[in-house]
């Protein structure tokens, strides 16, 4: 291949067009630049103050999209932070998510394009949550809170348009997914009996992140009935051992989130994180017989799996291959003993754990809930 | 916050800066040549692409054929991966098998 010259293909940055009398979100409908749903109309004061709140500088390149891998600018992610109703202080922790997917291993140049039904879900620790109003109790996923719809929704219109994950066009997703509208949440710090995620990964309570995953719609895992620790992550079991999601069939990492209650009910017995993350990840495994439809359609290897499992029929198939892999949280309400398991994309994504303000790991083990390990 | 309202639209899709390239020149034939053959590790793209190969040795006589495997499909090939396929190939054939 021979290499021309360096080429810009449209600058849209510098096009903006005039209404000409048209209603401005038949403007947005009619150029393809919305959800499916209307938008909040930019104005210069809006975009002003999103691009203050990212530090001024408009043109700073925060990161590139793909897979059409355009230019994220400050200024284009303002106007589409204004355009999802997000508030000025909502900007570094939207950042914060967009840079964290768009680091390579994340990936998101597959997750964007591929067949199925994996879109990023951000998860918020730390004062932030506060700082910015998210909601981490009850309906934390939705719907009803400005911070984590139009969070989530601006990361949305952010794949979409500056990335060009249009559906049909670059995102082949066989059928999408609501998650795909807006997928951001918080910790329940608060009401979790262990340290938070981010001080398990060595940050300190006092740091914010944001957590990306490739990931399903949130399984729901409906345990009534046990109070003690295998009885409720035996439940969560049977939720992670269908066969047909991606860590069955393609390893990878998933993630937990445990409710308040379920999260109690475990810690109460002196279970720490890391004992629940080993518990389920060493008796969360499938038959690979189970897997490969014993056969049925022919002998099947599946190349998506880790060399080093045994494939036998009866051969136990981890749905992640260490606990590390399975990220857990205690997200939603006081109230009510449903849980979720979220699926991931399979070895092909990496998750990402980056701090708002881009501060460091502490550097040192604290040890709580079992992270001195680390 | 003041309010104006909104004389125009903003465009929110960001610049694509790229950088133009030619497709190499088709190769005149294929008779005596090195076939590399890049698996992209899909469930069955493997059986597919040795099928093809051997259909095409019968009717070209490669000298070599050459196979790569991708560590996932959902990965581009490693850069190191495709330096070492365009020294050692003329030609490289590649397909997804589901």
């Amino acid at each position: 291949m021979q290499a021309s010259q360096k080429a810009t293909i449209n600058n849209p940055e510098e096009d903006m067009s005039a209404f000409n009398g048209l209603d401005p979100q038949e403007w947005y409908f009619a150029q393809g630049y919305t959800d499916g749903l209307p938008v909040v109309t930019p104005t210069p004061e809006k975009v002003d103050a999103m691009i203050a709140a990212l530090g001024g500088d408009s043109h700073f390149l925060e990161a590139r999209v793909p897979p059409r891998w355009g230019n994220l600018t400050r200024r284009v992610l303002a106007i589409n932070a204004v355009m999802a109703g997000c508030l000025p202080i909502y900007a570094p922790v939207l950042r914060t998510a967009m840079r964290a997917m768009c680091e390579p291993h994340f990936n998101l140049n597959a997750i964007q394009a591929t067949t199925h039904v994996i879109a990023p879900l951000a998860i918020v620790n730390g004062p932030m949550r506060h700082e910015i109003g998210m909601n981490s109790g009850h309906g934390a996923f939705g719907p009803g809170n400005r911070a984590n719809a139009t969070i989530g929704r601006a990361i949305r219109l952010m794949l979409l348009n500056v990335g060009g994950a249009l559906p049909g066009v670059l995102d082949k997703s066989t059928q999408g997914t609501p998650a795909k509208y807006s997928y951001c949440v918080a910790e329940n710090e608060e009401d979790s009996p262990w340290a938070p995620y981010h001080v398990e990964k060595g940050y300190r309570i006092e740091d914010s992140t944001v957590f990306v995953i490739g990931a399903e719609s949130n399984h729901n895992i409906n345990s009534p009935l046990p109070n003690d620790p295998e009885g409720i992550l035996d439940d969560v079991i049977s939720s992670m051992t269908t066969v047909v999601h991606n860590n069955a069939r393609a390893s990878g990492h998933c993630t937990v989130a445990l409710s308040p209650e379920h999260a109690q009910n475990i810690a109460r017995e002196g279970w720490t994180r890391h004992d629940v993350r080993c518990y389920l990840q060493m008796y969360a495994t499938n038959k690979f017989g189970e897997i490969v439809h014993n056969h049925k359609y022919g002998k099947a290897y599946n190349r998506h799996l880790p060399k080093y499992y045994r494939r036998d029929l009866d051969s136990d198939i981890p749905i992640v291959p260490s606990p590390d892999n399975i990220h857990l949280f205690v997200i939603g309400g006081t109230a009510g003993r449903f849980s979720s398991f979220i699926p991931g994309w399979g070895h092909y994504n990496s998750p990402v754990l980056r701090a708002v303000d881009g501060v460091a790991p502490n550097g040192g083990p604290i040890c709580i809930d079992g992270t001195c390990y680390l | 916050m003041s309010f104006s309202p909104p004389l125009y639209g903003y465009d929110p899709r960001g610049v694509v800066v790229a950088e133009a390239r030619k497709i190499s020149p088709r190769l005149p034939n294929l008779h005596g040549l090195r076939l590399g053959v890049l698996d992209n590790a899909k469930m069955k793209a493997g059986r597919l692409l040795t099928y093809t190969a051997e259909i095409l040795k019968a009717e070209f006589g490669f000298s070599e054929i050459n196979t790569y495997v991708k560590r996932g499909f959902s990965f581009t090939a490693e850069p190191e991966m495709i330096t070492r396929m365009a020294a050692a190939n003329d030609l490289v054939i590649t397909a997804i098998g589901d």
